[in-house]
């Protein structure tokens, strides 16, 4: 490079096309919007934000390593580039310039410090450093500020604290030896100051107050007010022995595991009994929607219906609902009085292959910002419980965890099982700035989701999970292919859902039927016989297999539904493996022997009278034939037009009928299925991922915009005439209408069509409604918008 | 994923393909663990409860061989959560003992001590409320002295709180008492023997045996291994005498040796037989025959029908925890919800063998169980759908209409033993009339009864009808058809009383008929579909037909 590196955009521009490729994918914010050029990457790059994400981003490893050189740095700043001549080359011939790294880090033997020099190559790649001519990185300057005053628990500098004292004051040797003459009670004290907070409070009590003194005197603690006191981050690190941490740990800490086994066949087991679950509550709701609350969620007293419905615990309930409400299959109806409804997307899906059904649920899971654990606990500021389906159970961060979470289990083998508690030391260290509460609840949640859905069985990712795990955007292996993004899914749920379906419990075409009136299906039954059996039988308990219970009120519900006795004794038969016991033949006829006995219909109005041959006559009366006049008994009619409509049309054709009060006029109707509108699909945010061939071509386009900016500055070098300058419409409006008055030449510079400038000398006529007329160089007459011309000069006779 | 018998369901019910090949060792591998709920015909419904599961622990099965026995057997794989909760609920019990400490000659004396190998949990169980007034002072970290009056009331109370405590602290021998079985003309079933073995090696326990099974035997049996002095509870007199003449024919007891303690006669022998009514009679509030529980030096105590024992006797055993128990039922289900207390006070269960098993085994008569419907004539369907609902149930089953079909099934049976059981006392009277038979009720004196059975047994009469009193511990050996015509409102222990008059092993292996009459659209034929859905539990086989189709 013929330039000399002094910032990041020196070094950036120096990069090649991969590894910028490799910068933009690992902080895809700097491509959002698409920066113009290479410069303004670099601007980006090391802004407050986008810096403060990275860091975020990091790893303990990283962290502590990047904080390792940020107190490097600032040890060394003041030394530039006369580098110690101790420096040693490594074996990629790069020059180790880290040997205080290394000792803050307490890094001593090679394969250590091949460790830390990959983790600062890391660093560098995401270009939260950069490199001088000299190879030796630097912090980029945000760095510092995104760290805070203390790092790693040191407090500031000396001179910064006290810029009086000479650097005498700083050097370690010295300083190990004031601390090595310090009295025992101020040696106690700087011990409880060692690894942080820096800052300490003055004691009060005069032996305390005596040590701190002999402290202060020796300028090992600095005084801040008038009752603190900082430690010096020089004599903070005298403490620490040259450390910075107490732990380096720059390598993730082991994820202990247990190997167990048929962990396909206990997913494929939740999965079948998951699916079972929300056919029951579509069932459920689809009969009796519960009502929405007026906070938008579902009353506990519903919710505790529904698990009772279910036979599920209070958790699990929460669980099948959110997840049913994460995947479309339920919504809040929008009527006036809003009630849960199953949504009418749930048809459809039900009729669905199974393994595609349960993609389309962990899909939904694994995407959902809604944390199903919260129901039932006081969150934030919340004076109640949450809802199930309300807004407190909103919480985005549980989708970082999910994903998380499932890389974990991802990067693990097959069928090893790991121990919940260092798993969670293996995502904080992940994540070491997030905030340790955040994990405590939701890690078990998600744990125990993964185990409900069948993402894991016995703990383990199940190949269904590992299927999951692909599909989904970041959390595939950082240098493997990357996922799709949650738009483009489809060809991902299919890969999950042929994932699931082999794992699924064989579906059964048969029911053992019993003497005790229980019918027991070994398995999860085809779908127009599980309808059936749903219909016709109470479910007593269900798991593998299900068991059935034929009641009378079971046997009447069927009927009701249009079932004759003789079809479902014959459909029961031709669906049991077992020969049909005589009590349930006996109980359906029993059924319908008593079925239809009293009959129940709607008319909205009826006539009654003791002349039965005046309603003869009516029945008769071709005029009176739109009414559909129906004989009940001899002496009554009814019909279904309206009592008013009926007397007024009677008295029309010649009788003289009284209407009677409303009491008496009985109208029962079917409850309707409810199904609400298709849930509203929320736009999903268009998140064009930011991926390896989006890349490409963003450093392509960076690459030709650096190129054709150097380009328009020769040309720009090249053309004839002055400088125009960029001038204020107003400042150009009073140039032309001076060169009109003058007849004077002017320089312009007009903005084309394709967004270059051009540059014309004219010689203006009139201004007049916002345009100019002028006669240009060839002598023609021509005018310019006043708005398109950026600048104007006077020609230079 | 095997082909097994077993299918694990979520509510923790284990399925059972009885069909299968590998049923059977399915059943075994499951049945110390799991209680028989439904045994119907094609696939019995097991449970796996908290108390099943420390039965099994206390018969010395671990969590492992629970795991395993569902793992092997079962066709889906068994959700973690399920495995979990088994090995977690196994390893509570235990967790506490109740201990003797020191010697009976050392100055000091000995004392009964609650220890733990797992100080959180003494800490928790400590304090709990009901728990802290029961133990006296702390010894150290993992135990605490407990008052020996307090141990039955402690076990209650941990069990309560889901820890159970193994009782090690070990038994009084009592006053010796020479007793031996009379083992000249009979010899015990190999399963009788099997539970005497059981419940000695456990110290206390239950022993579930189905009715005709020899209960009595049983308890015979644990006497001659006791060789003490025994205090057997029994349900009521006619019981008492039963035992009694039992006793006598199989073991070497004299008359001279075995004691009545009822309302009639009290003496107490070194063999003495007392009725649950005399021990909880109550004179101005206090328990007047409590002394008989501390007049000799009891080695073994035997209670009869576990599963009706009252409530107050519950509250004298929790004074007899240093005393040997043995417990003799027909089922563990108690109609009130007490089978914790039978755990905790006479102790878990030491043997228990299904009842098909043991009539596979051709000791019970196998039962044929029809229902028989009645149409109430028109008059009587509007007295009853005008009645108050209290007595709907009286007005339904004591229908004149089913006088004729009783009438029919006792000529149909004409010379086998028959028996018609009702609830209501002017049904049977009346019914008495019609067949011309005795009644047996609440009111017949003992003589009388006595003399009824003792014809009805020897053939000379062959029809009786008995009321609710013929449900509890009487001995019909050659009744071999059942006719019920009322019975309290589907009772569950109460079918299995009445199905048992009828399973007696029979001389010539005929079937037993078991009828229940039910007059159709009434309440009572909602009661009886509960009767039918337990003996379809059972294995029973039963049928629906209606009257004019007999």
């Amino acid at each position: 490079m013929p330039t000399p590196r002094r910032s990041l955009a020196d070094d950036i521009r120096g990069r090649s096309d991969s590894e910028l490729t490799d910068l933009v994918l690992a902080r895809p914010d700097l491509a959002r919007p698409s920066p113009a050029d290479l410069t303004s990457l670099a601007a980006r790059a090391s802004t407050r934000a986008s810096v403060q994400r990275a860091v975020e981003a990091l790893d303990r490893g990283h962290l502590q390593v990047l904080e390792a050189l940020v107190i490097e740095g600032g040890d060394v700043g003041d030394r530039p580039s006369t580098e110690s001549p101790s420096s040693e080359l490594d074996a990629a011939g790069r020059r180790d310039s880290e040997p205080g790294l290394f000792t803050l880090l307490g890094v001593e033997s090679t394969g250590d410090r091949a460790v830390v020099t990959g983790l600062v190559d890391d660093l560098w790649r995401v270009g939260l450093l950069w490199r001088g001519d000299d190879r030796e990185h630097h912090v980029v300057r945000t760095v510092p500020e995104v760290l805070g005053p203390t790092v790693a628990g040191l407090g500031a500098p000396i001179e910064e604290l006290r810029p009086s004292l000479t650097p005498r004051h700083g050097d370690p040797e010295a300083l190990r030896a004031t601390i090595d003459a310090a009295p025992s009670p101020a040696r106690a004290m700087l011990e409880k100051m060692t690894w942080g907070p820096s800052l300490g409070v003055l004691p009060q009590e005069r032996a305390g107050s005596s040590s701190a003194r002999w402290l202060i005197e020796h300028h090992l603690l600095v005084p801040v007010s008038a009752d603190r006191v900082a430690l010096p981050r020089e004599v903070g690190l005298a403490l620490r022995s040259g450390r910075l941490h107490r732990d380096t740990v720059l390598v993730p800490p082991e994820v202990t595991t247990r190997a167990v086994s048929l962990t396909d066949a206990v997913a494929g087991g939740s999965a079948s009994e998951l699916l079972t679950h929300l056919d029951e509550l579509a069932a459920v709701w689809g009969a009796e929607p519960p009502r929405a609350v007026r906070t938008g969620g579902l009353s506990v007293r519903d919710l505790k219906a529904t698990a009772a419905a279910l036979d599920l615990d209070l958790d699990r309930s929460a669980f099948v609902v959110e997840i049913a409400y994460a995947a479309r299959l339920v919504a809040d109806d929008g009527e006036v009085v809003p009630v849960w409804a199953p949504t009418s997307e749930v048809d459809e899906w039900s009729a669905s292959e199974a393994g595609h059904r349960w993609a389309s649920l962990a899909l939904a899971w694994a995407r959902s910002t809604r944390a199903a654990h919260l129901v039932g606990r006081k969150v934030g500021s919340g004076l109640s419980a949450a809802n199930a389906l309300g807004p407190d159970v909103q919480w985005p961060a549980i989708r970082g965890i999910r994903r998380e979470v499932l890389r974990e289990l991802a990067s693990l083998e097959a069928g090893l099982s790991p121990d919940a508690e260092s798993l969670r030391e293996r995502l904080l260290w992940r994540r070491p700035l997030r905030p340790a509460s955040v994990l405590s609840d939701a890690l078990d949640a998600v744990l125990r989701e993964a185990e409900w859905l069948g993402v894991t069985g016995r703990g383990a990712l199940s190949a269904p999970g590992r299927a999951l795990s692909d599909a989904l955007p970041g959390t595939a292996s950082p240098r493997g292919r990357t996922g799709t993004a949650d738009g483009a899914s489809d060809s991902a749920g299919r890969a999950v859902a042929v994932a699931m379906s082999a794992h699924l419990p064989k579906p059964v075409d048969h029911v053992l039927v019993q003497a005790d009136l229980t019918a027991v299906a070994p398995g999860p039954l085809e779908g127009s016989l599980a309808s059936f059996m749903r219909l016709s039988a109470d479910v007593e308990s269900r798991g593998g297999a299900t068991v059935y219970r034929f009641t009378p009120a079971s046997v009447r519900r069927a009927l009701d539904a249009g079932w004759t006795a003789a079809e479902f004794i014959d459909t029961v038969r031709r669906s049991s493996r077992t020969p049909l016991p005589q009590p349930l033949e006996y109980l359906v006829s029993d059924v319908a022997r008593k079925h239809g006995q009293t009959r129940v219909g709607g008319a909205s109005a009826y006539i009654r009278s003791d002349d039965e041959s005046v309603l003869e006559t009516m029945l008769a009366a071709r005029e009176l034939a739109p009414l559909q006049l129906r004989r009940l008994a001899p002496t009554v009619l009814v019909s279904g037009a309206d009592p008013r409509v009926l007397v007024e049309l009677l008295r029309d054709h010649g009788f003289v009928p009284i209407q009677e009060g409303q009491d008496g006029s009985v109208v029962h109707a079917e409850a309707p299925r409810r199904r609400a509108g298709s849930r509203r699909r929320a736009v999903p945010p268009a998140v064009s991922p930011v991926d390896a061939d989006f890349t490409t071509t963003l450093v392509a386009g960076l690459r030709a915009a650096e190129a054709s900016a150097d380009e328009r500055r020769a040309v720009e070098e090249s053309r004839p005439g002055p400088r125009i300058p960029t001038t204020d419409p107003v400042v150009t409006l009073s140039l032309l209408r001076d060169a009109v008055a003058e007849r004077h030449g002017v320089w312009i510079g007009v903005s084309d069509q394709g967004g270059g400038v051009a540059r014309h000398l004219i010689h203006p006529r009139r201004v007049d409604g916002g345009r100019v007329w002028a006669t240009d160089e060839g002598g023609r007459e021509k005018s310019y918008s006043v708005h398109r011309i950026t600048g104007a000069t006077l020609e230079t006779p | 994923m095997t082909d097994g018998p077993l299918i694990v369901q979520s509510d923790k019910t284990l399925l059972l393909e009885v069909d299968h090949p590998d049923a059977e060792a399915a059943r075994r591998a499951i049945a110390p663990f799991a209680e028989l709920e439904r045994a119907p015909e094609h696939i019995h419904t097991y449970r796996i409860t908290p108390l099943g599961l420390w039965n099994a622990r206390a018969a010395g099965h671990d969590a492992e061989g629970v795991v395993d026995a569902l793992i092997t057997y079962s066709r889906y794989a068994v959700p973690n959560a399920l495995l979990v909760d088994v090995a977690d609920t196994m390893a509570r019990y235990g967790r506490l003992t109740l201990e003797k400490e020191g010697f009976a000659d050392s100055p000091e004396g000995t004392r009964l001590v609650l220890r733990t190998t797992d100080r959180p949990v003494l800490e928790e169980v400590l304090r709990h409320k009901k728990i802290k007034p029961l133990t006296g002072e702390r010894i150290d970290d993992l135990a605490v002295v407990v008052h020996p009056s307090e141990r039955g009331s402690l076990k209650q109370e941990l069990l309560k709180v889901g820890w159970p405590a193994e009782d090690l602290a070990g038994y009084v021998d009592g006053e010796a008492h020479p007793i031996e079985l009379n083992l000249a003309d009979w010899h015990l079933r190999p399963y009788q023997q099997q539970a005497i073995d059981g419940f000695w090696h456990g110290g206390s326990g239950v022993v579930v045996l189905p009715c005709g099974a020899g209960k009595t035997l049983v308890g015979a049996g644990a006497m001659a291994a006791a060789k003490a002095t025994t205090l057997i509870l029994v349900t009521n007199t006619v019981s008492a005498r039963q035992w009694r003449d039992e006793l006598l024919r199989r073991t070497s007891l004299t008359d001279e040796e075995i004691g009545e303690y009822s309302g009639a006669r009290k003496e107490i022998r070194p063999v003495t037989i007392a009725t649950y009514q005399v021990l909880t009679t109550r004179r101005k509030g206090v328990y007047t025959h409590l002394g008989l529980l501390d007049a000799k030096d009891w080695g073994l105590i035997v209670y009869d029908e576990v599963h009706l024992l009252p409530a107050p006797i519950f509250r004298m055993t929790a004074d007899l925890q240093a005393r040997r128990r043995l417990g003799l039922t027909a089922t563990l289900v108690r109609e009130d919800g007490h089978e914790a207390d039978v755990f905790s006070l006479i102790g878990p269960k030491r043997f228990d063998a299904p009842w098909k098993d043991i009539e596979a085994q051709g000791y019970i008569a196998p039962a044929d169980c029809v229902e028989v419907r009645v149409s109430l004539p028109d008059g009587q369907r509007m007295t009853y759908a005008t009645a108050e609902p209290e007595d709907r149930y009286r007005l339904a089953s004591c229908s004149d209409a089913k006088l004729p079909v009783v009438q029919q099934l006792v000529a149909r049976h004409r010379d086998e033993p028959t028996l018609v059981i009702g609830q209501y006392l002017d049904q049977l009277h009346e019914l008495a009339e019609l067949l011309q038979a005795d009644v047996i009720t609440g009111e017949t004196p003992v003589k009388e009864r006595q003399r009824l059975y003792d014809a009805f047994r020897t053939g000379e009469v062959s029809t009786l009808v008995v009321s609710k009193v013929a449900n509890f511990s009487i001995d019909l050996p050659e009744a071999s058809v059942a006719i019920q015509v009322s019975g309290t409102f589907g009772s569950r222990q109460e079918e299995a009383q009445r199905l048992g008059r009828v399973l007696r092993p029979k001389g010539d292996g005929r079937t037993a008929h078991f009828y229940t009459i039910v007059s159709r659209d009434t309440v009572d034929a909602d009661f009886a579909a509960h009767r039918q859905r337990f003996l379809a539990e059972q294995g029973y086989s039963y049928r629906i037909v209606d009257a004019d189709d007999l």
